[in-house]
């Protein structure tokens, strides 16, 4: 086990501080740790100091209307839980409670998915989807960004050195869901993960994919493929075929280039249906 | 802080285990400092639920928990007495269903029954509940007499 020291701040200028008073990557922030722990225990971070976020006031979720904004320490069963984020944010309903399993997610969060920047997140494709928005607090201030600017490659964000995820802010309602692949339900990595959101003021889709290449990545042309409402199905074999012809693939371990070609297509296409079936779509 | 005190209130008796290193796991402490040793090591890393505990009542896993991160809770593992009504009826679940095989799971499964009875209730829906399980293996693959002993638990809802 690394010999990490372990801090808990009190304030958030606490917590700034300690992680800005060591050089990159020397200071880790720890939400739920399911993800940053196992990083640490087979040697991939080595972090001096662990700066633990669990005395922050950010275990909220809040309602603005009908934007909702999550704390980045409230555990996902709590999100899960909430009944009005199954009926305005189904997409994000079920991308949660499909991630890890009930105890995971019982420590897991929605900022440390997000910090970890994992390939295969379960949960950065339904973000990027409904256009989440990331709240940051910093040495220099506080600063949003789109999850789409924040993302920026395999474990790599736009964190700046001292900087914190404060939430994460859903701006709109959208008929959305979500589709996975494993080899086991729970508890796995997925080996492709669909996200699939319509706004209803934009009059637009927006489809998301992730782990089927470093980076979870917003595929425009498909999502233009599906045009301005309700898709016939020819609509939607053009953006599934899309999808499957034009995101990047990549072979490893858990699956083929191949086979999470055809997937990304077939589960595009069932996505689909299911929002417009199934989770509100405007008539 | 590389070591201090943690608090916990270990089914139902309060301790301060002093000197715990900032990256222990909860499930270090419980086994080698409190000496609890129901609580089974599996993987280490988060995907076989042998560890599972129950931190203010909900399910945790233990291995991927730093014992400070919990500092000041509630724990609950499979030792707990007969006071702890749920888990007494768990346990009595799973004897009756002959649910286990070498019974390294068992505790890991025990807890987690008991955490998703407490979060969501008898009256459940069967599918939920074991959906719920989905993060505890069992190698002996025992599964279909912890299923049955789940529906001894479950009350038809109302």
């Amino acid at each position: 086990m690394s010999g990490f020291d372990l801090v808990v701040p009190e304030t958030v200028e606490e917590a700034i501080a300690a992680l800005q008073t060591l050089g990159p990557g020397e200071a880790a922030p720890l939400a739920g740790g399911t993800d940053l722990l196992l990083d640490v225990d087979e040697g991939r971070l080595a972090p001096r100091r662990i700066v633990s976020l669990r005395r922050l006031p950010w275990r909220t979720l809040d309602w603005n209307g009908n934007s909702l904004t999550v704390g980045s320490t409230l555990p996902l069963r709590s999100l899960e839980d909430d009944p009005q984020v199954r009926v305005k944010y189904p997409g994000l309903y079920e991308a949660v409670r499909n991630v890890g399993s009930v105890a995971l997610r019982h420590r897991a969060t929605v900022g440390g998915n997000l910090v970890r920047a994992a390939p295969a997140s379960d949960l950065i494709p339904i973000l990027l989807a409904l256009d989440a928005e990331v709240d940051l607090v910093g040495p220099h201030g506080d600063r949003t960004v789109l999850v789409d600017r924040f993302v920026q490659a395999s474990r790599r964000t736009d964190l700046r050195p001292g900087e914190l995820v404060r939430s994460v802010r859903f701006p709109e309602p959208r008929p959305s869901d979500f589709r996975w692949q494993r080899v086991r339900p729970a508890n796995d990595i997925s080996q492709v993960v669909v996200a699939v959101a319509f706004s209803p003021a934009g009059r637009r889709w927006r489809v998301a994919v992730g782990g089927v290449s470093p980076r979870p990545t917003l595929l425009t042309e498909a999502a233009d493929a599906l045009g301005s409402g309700r898709p016939d199905a020819d609509a939607i074999r053009r953006a599934a075929e899309s999808a499957s012809t034009r995101a990047l693939f990549v072979t490893d371990r858990r699956a083929s280039e191949e086979y999470r070609r055809r997937l990304v297509g077939t589960l595009l296409e069932r996505t689909v249906a299911s929002v417009v079936e199934t989770k509100g779509f405007p008539a | 802080m590389t070591a201090g005190p943690v608090r916990l209130n270990v089914n139902g008796t309060a301790r301060v285990i002093p000197d715990v290193p900032g990256p222990e796991r909860l499930l270090d402490t419980l086994r080698w400092r409190l000496k609890l040793k129901g609580t089974k090591e599996g993987c280490r890393t988060g995907d076989c639920g042998a560890c599972t505990v129950l931190v203010d009542g909900r399910s945790c896993l233990s291995c991927l928990t730093l014992a400070h991160e919990v500092d000041g809770s509630a724990v609950t593992t499979i030792e707990v007495g007969p006071d702890e009504l749920l888990v007494a009826r768990v346990r009595a679940a799973f004897e009756a269903a002959g649910a286990l095989q070498c019974g390294y799971c068992t505790p890991g499964f025990v807890m987690a029954v008991a955490g998703l009875l407490r979060e969501r209730g008898t009256a459940a829906p069967r599918e939920e509940l074991l959906e719920g399980l989905g993060g505890n293996l069992c190698r002996c693959t025992g599964y279909a007499a912890i299923v049955r002993a789940v529906d001894l638990l479950r009350t038809e809802a109302p």
